[in-house]
């Protein structure tokens, strides 16, 4: 048998990383914040509207959802849906259902494509969009041009805040916006399966058999590499984290 | 006393008191390894109890055959800080500033504070597992399963994290 040889570094580390009691108050904390846990948002994808062209969601709304006149953009509208439902229960972390912005103003378009470089779970300043269109001063007319949004959730304007921290509008409610910065915050982006040993952005059709308990979650690809895992090749993570 | 197991089992059926029972058996342990992954209290506290709500919400699926309950525990809660350590890392490089509350800065003897930035050298994956090994003590083979890797890449990964911690130490004058 080998007997590992304790040293300094090993009753550093095991005094460093001594565990600490138990506070009292823990479990009824707990017990108080999940029942604070507010419904289902899946559902808000039953209550929007989508229309689609046969290049791509073009408009989502709330309101009754409505049959497309031919094949092609309903089924954008119902792929758009499925990925929302995903979405809102944070099964999902990127859309690849295509958009259709071209009957979009050029300035909207712009400020829309800069949104939608914002990556999951992340926010930015409206002066973060001006800037990276290259009108800086245009703050007002980005909250505008972010407020008509023909296709929100989708076209991530809600990762949009104002600068001082506080959340600015939302053309869904300043309370929904708060819910999917909360549903963004709790949902991993990069998540591996213990036997197939490959890591996915989660909603990636590769990685959707993965059970609860083989998943793991990475901080990077880099890491994920670091022990053994490799990147899916379907939903292609380095290419998007 | 009831075993981690039937625990579980209770939890699985909404038992309320099971679940405070768990809180207190591992509510220590699990606070400590987020404290030392996050860094900060407040982070770990929040990690903890996200990860205890997600033991609570899929106690009726656990099986005992798959893992020990720590095994699982432990599984459920990395997942949530690494996912936590990523947004941070994103986080970094923002321009936006979310207003919060100053992070509370444990109070750490001498040398604790040169091994806690001698820990920030090491790469994510292995002060994972350092953290988990030397606050529970958990063997290879948890590591391994916890993390869903080799035993021997828990192996390589604890040696290298060490090495770099030793040589960030001796030029620091600590070992």
């Amino acid at each position: 048998m080998i007997v590992e040889i304790r040293d300094q570094l090993d009753d550093l580390l095991t005094g460093y990383f001594r565990a600490d009691a138990t506070p009292t108050d823990l479990a009824s904390r707990i017990a108080r914040s999940s029942r604070s846990v507010e419904a289902d948002l899946g559902e808000v994808a039953e209550r929007l509207a989508i229309r689609a062209t046969s290049h791509g969601v073009s408009l989502i709304r709330t309101g009754r959802p409505q049959k497309s006149t031919d094949a092609a953009s309903q089924r954008l509208v119902d792929q758009a849906r499925e990925e929302l439902v995903e979405y809102l229960r944070g099964q999902r972390v990127f859309f690849s259902v295509p958009v259709d912005l071209s009957e979009t103003p050029p300035f909207q378009r712009r400020v829309l494509e800069a949104a939608r470089q914002i990556p999951f779970g992340e926010a930015r300043a409206y002066g973060w969009v001006a800037g990276h269109i290259g009108s800086p001063r245009a703050v007002r007319a980005v909250g505008t041009a972010l407020g008509r949004n023909p296709v929100p959730l989708i076209v991530p304007c809600h990762r949009v805040w104002r600068s001082d921290g506080s959340l600015g509008g939302y053309l869904f409610g300043e309370a929904l916006k708060r819910r999917l910065l909360d549903l963004e915050r709790s949902t991993p982006v990069l998540v591996g399966s213990t036997t197939t040993r490959v890591v996915c952005r989660v909603g990636c059709v590769e990685g959707r058999h993965t059970r609860p308990e083989e998943r793991i979650v990475f901080a990077s690809v880099e890491d994920a590499r670091s022990v053994g895992y490799r990147p899916c090749k379907v939903c292609r993570p380095s290419a998007a984290v | 006393m009831d075993s981690d197991g039937r625990l579980i089992e209770r939890i699985g059926k909404k038992d309320d008191a099971a679940f405070a029972e768990l809180v207190n058996r591992y509510g220590g342990r699990l606070l400590a390894v987020a404290n030392r992954l996050l860094g900060s209290r407040m982070d770990a506290e929040d990690a903890v109890q996200r990860a205890l709500l997600q033991c609570f919400a899929s106690a009726a699926s656990y099986r005992a055959e798959w893992a020990a309950v720590s095994t699982w525990l432990y599984r459920i809660l990395t997942n949530v800080c690494v996912d936590e350590l990523r947004r941070r890392s994103a986080r970094a490089g923002r321009d936006l500033k979310i207003k919060g509350t100053p992070r509370p800065r444990d109070r750490q003897p001498g040398a604790y504070v040169d091994l806690h930035r001698a820990l920030d050298r090491v790469p994510r994956e292995a002060r994972i597992l350092l953290a988990l090994h030397y606050v529970d003590g958990l063997s290879y083979g948890e590591l391994a399963r916890i993390r869903g890797i080799s035993v021997n890449t828990v192996k390589s990964q604890l040696a290298r994290g060490k090495s770099l911690l030793r040589a960030e130490l001796a030029e620091r004058g600590v070992l």
